[in-house]
């Protein structure tokens, strides 16, 4: 369970101070498929950040299964999100000096996986998500959509208790972000995966099932589907 | 592991930026190898010309001797000592000597001198004074009372092989003394002062002569190299040698102004050293703090992801110490050719004559000597390692408190 409570972020560039949240609450339930949607600047970003413990707010608190993540220093901080998190960025944020597979292979190592245990899982992943063909490639060498498709892989291969997605699709052709969601959604029906995503696509919005509309930094409503 | 390779493969990633630091690494572990090599062969050098024409690596004297340098102090080369000295391990060679000041005259010229007696057939492998006679016979058996004088000083008393060369001095009975000894040899000497002012006569004539029976003011002991030193030293403590009223000095205390000079001009080369190396650290510095800059996206990724800071931090340090290690190898593959080479063919300083006295001056002969000593090749390693440590520390603590949400800020 993933909990916001009443979180207030405010930024200050060059002593203008901006506020991103505005006392906003929301509980993510274990299991669930959820997207933040709103316009850009309306805060969704900035909420999706504080729930994977990768900033902190200004007031107000964020639990994961009940823990304050604010009471929690660097070290333990990366050693949860390592063990329960998942991260898709818009910007890939592949490592530039491994290849796919090893980007894949990644968070698996820091966790201990075996080798040839990894090996299989990597590969398997990247065959989901049709780069089979390209797992020794570096990230320079693929175009910016098969690097979004590492990131997705390398996102879910450990499979996370809750996976964070900004923006997951918006480098893919409509085909790959169809199959990259139906992925997503398999893992969510079948293992109970949690999935958070920040987006602006339709059909991201459209497979939710709940949609959650941020504006101004506040939450404009909360729609549930079923 | 994942570490080790991620700091491999970023050390690679701007192929041009770390080669130039690798180059400037390479270029100053070759010149703090050479240099230091220079140095210690030239100190070396000057070292092992002087104990072989005054004290020996180790003087065997009687207590008191080294500070005052009368024959009051002197001491007495018995057959038991000659033995326990001779049974210790390190020392190559021994030769007692009387040294006493002494004024000498020719005609109408006088000079005042160090005037040492020893004995030729015992200096044979320990001293090189026969060796730099440059003219006539260095004290032969056929001539008694024969004098070897050094060559300035000769020219000084204007004083032709064959000569006769009257000695005054004060005898170890406090009575004046004096002789007539025969020029049988000059001597070129690579200290000037010391030419001007240095005459060996045989042991037992100056015995005779200042009335010492067979006592000697000095044994001189020769080790392999100065090296050496310390272990001769700690076997002659076990002979309780203080009870017997002796002292033992080593070269340095004997000759304090040579061991300055090298202290002062060890210390000169080092400070220039230290110069060259501090740049290099900052060459470093450069490469790895820019390397980190260029990655703060990247490094927030790898935090949001698990990575703990800690293991960025050692992986900053990894890319570091890799350029550095890679540095030292190839500085160390192009240095030791090159000292050993160097070692084997001394360089002859150019310059002639006017270069020549320059050397002299302190001591030297005019030639570039490079001995590379054992403490060399660890004490370059060391450095660089600390050089590369100091110079990732900033870099590393800086990319270690990188904030993940930086890996999202490019939304």
């Amino acid at each position: 369970m993933l909990e916001a409570i009443d979180i207030t972020k405010t930024y200050e560039t060059r002593g203008v101070e901006t506020k991103a949240l505005r006392g906003v609450s929301l509980a993510v339930a274990d299991g669930e498929f959820t997207a933040l949607a709103g316009p850009s600047g309306s805060g969704k970003t900035t909420l999706l950040n504080l729930f994977g413990a990768l900033d902190t707010p200004t007031a107000g608190k964020i639990l994961l299964d009940g823990q304050d993540l604010g009471e929690l220093d660097a070290t333990a901080l990366a050693d949860l999100r390592l063990a329960k998190l998942g991260f898709v960025f818009q910007a890939y944020n592949l490592i530039p000096v491994l290849s796919a597979r090893e980007n894949v292979e990644f968070v698996m190592e820091l966790q201990g996986v075996p080798v040839a245990d990894r090996h299989r899982r990597a590969h398997a992943v990247l065959d989901q998500v049709g780069l089979a063909d390209m797992a020794e490639k570096r990230p320079l060498e693929m175009s910016g959509g098969q690097q979004q498709r590492v990131a997705v892989a390398r996102a879910i291969v450990s499979e996370p208790r809750i996976v964070l997605a900004d923006e997951p699709t918006a480098n893919l052709d409509s085909k790959t972000a169809a199959q990259l969601l139906g992925i997503m959604q398999r893992m969510n029906r079948e293992q109970g995966v949690t999935f958070l995503f920040s987006t602006h696509d339709p059909m991201v919005i459209d497979l939710a099932r709940r949609v959650v509309r941020l504006h101004d930094g506040e939450i404009a409503s909360d729609e549930r589907r079923e | 592991m994942i570490v080790l390779r991620l700091a491999w493969r970023n050390v690679w990633r701007n192929v041009r930026r770390t080669g130039l630091t690798i180059a400037a690494t390479v270029f100053a572990v070759f010149l703090v190898v050479v240099f230091i090599a220079m140095g210690d062969g030239i100190h070396s050098k000057m070292v092992e010309d002087s104990v072989r024409i005054q004290s020996g690596h180790v003087q065997l004297a009687g207590a008191g001797y080294l500070e005052n340098r009368t024959l009051e102090y002197g001491m007495r080369w018995t057959p038991e000592l000659e033995a326990a000295v001779s049974k210790v391990e390190a020392v190559e060679a021994w030769a007692p000597r009387v040294t006493s000041a002494a004024l000498l005259s020719v005609d109408d010229a006088s000079h005042g001198v160090l005037l040492i007696g020893l004995d030729p057939a015992r200096e044979v492998g320990l001293s090189t004074l026969a060796e730099r006679v440059t003219e006539g016979t260095f004290l032969p058996d056929d001539v008694p009372n024969g004098i070897v004088l050094g060559e300035q000083l000769a020219k000084n008393l204007a004083a032709e092989i064959g000569d006769e060369v009257l000695v005054f001095s004060m005898a170890y009975t406090l009575q004046n003394a004096y002789e007539l000894f025969t020029l049988t040899g000059t001597m070129k000497l690579p200290d000037p002062a010391l030419e001007r002012s240095f005459a060996v006569v045989e042991l037992a004539s100056l015995q005779t002569f200042l009335e010492f029976g067979d006592r000697v003011t000095e044994v001189a002991l020769l080790a392999e190299s100065a090296a050496d030193v310390p272990d001769i030293e700690a076997s002659l403590a076990t002979l309780d040698l203080a009870a017997a009223g002796l002292e033992v000095n080593a070269w340095d205390d004997v000759m304090p102004d040579l061991a300055q000079f090298i202290v002062i001009d060890d210390a000169g080369m080092y400070v220039l050293l230290i110069i060259l190396i501090v740049i290099v650290g900052f060459g470093i510095l450069n490469t790895i703090l820019m390397s980190v800059m260029e990655r703060q996206r990247e490094l927030g990724a790898m935090l949001a992801l698990g990575l703990r800071p800690l293991r960025i931090f050692q992986m900053i340090y990894a890319e570091s110490l890799f350029m550095a290690a890679i540095g030292l190898v190839i500085g160390l593959a192009l240095a030791l050719p090159t000292v050993w080479i160097l070692g084997l063919n001394p360089i002859p300083i150019p310059g002639g004559e006017e270069m020549a006295a320059a050397a002299a001056l302190v001591g030297m002969e005019p030639v570039i000597v490079f001995e590379l000593r054992d403490s060399t090749l660890p004490g370059a390693a060391l450095t660089i390692a600390i050089v590369a440590a100091l110079a990732a520390l900033y870099p590393a603590i800086k990319a270690s408190r990188a904030r993940p949400v930086d890996a999202l800020r490019s939304l």
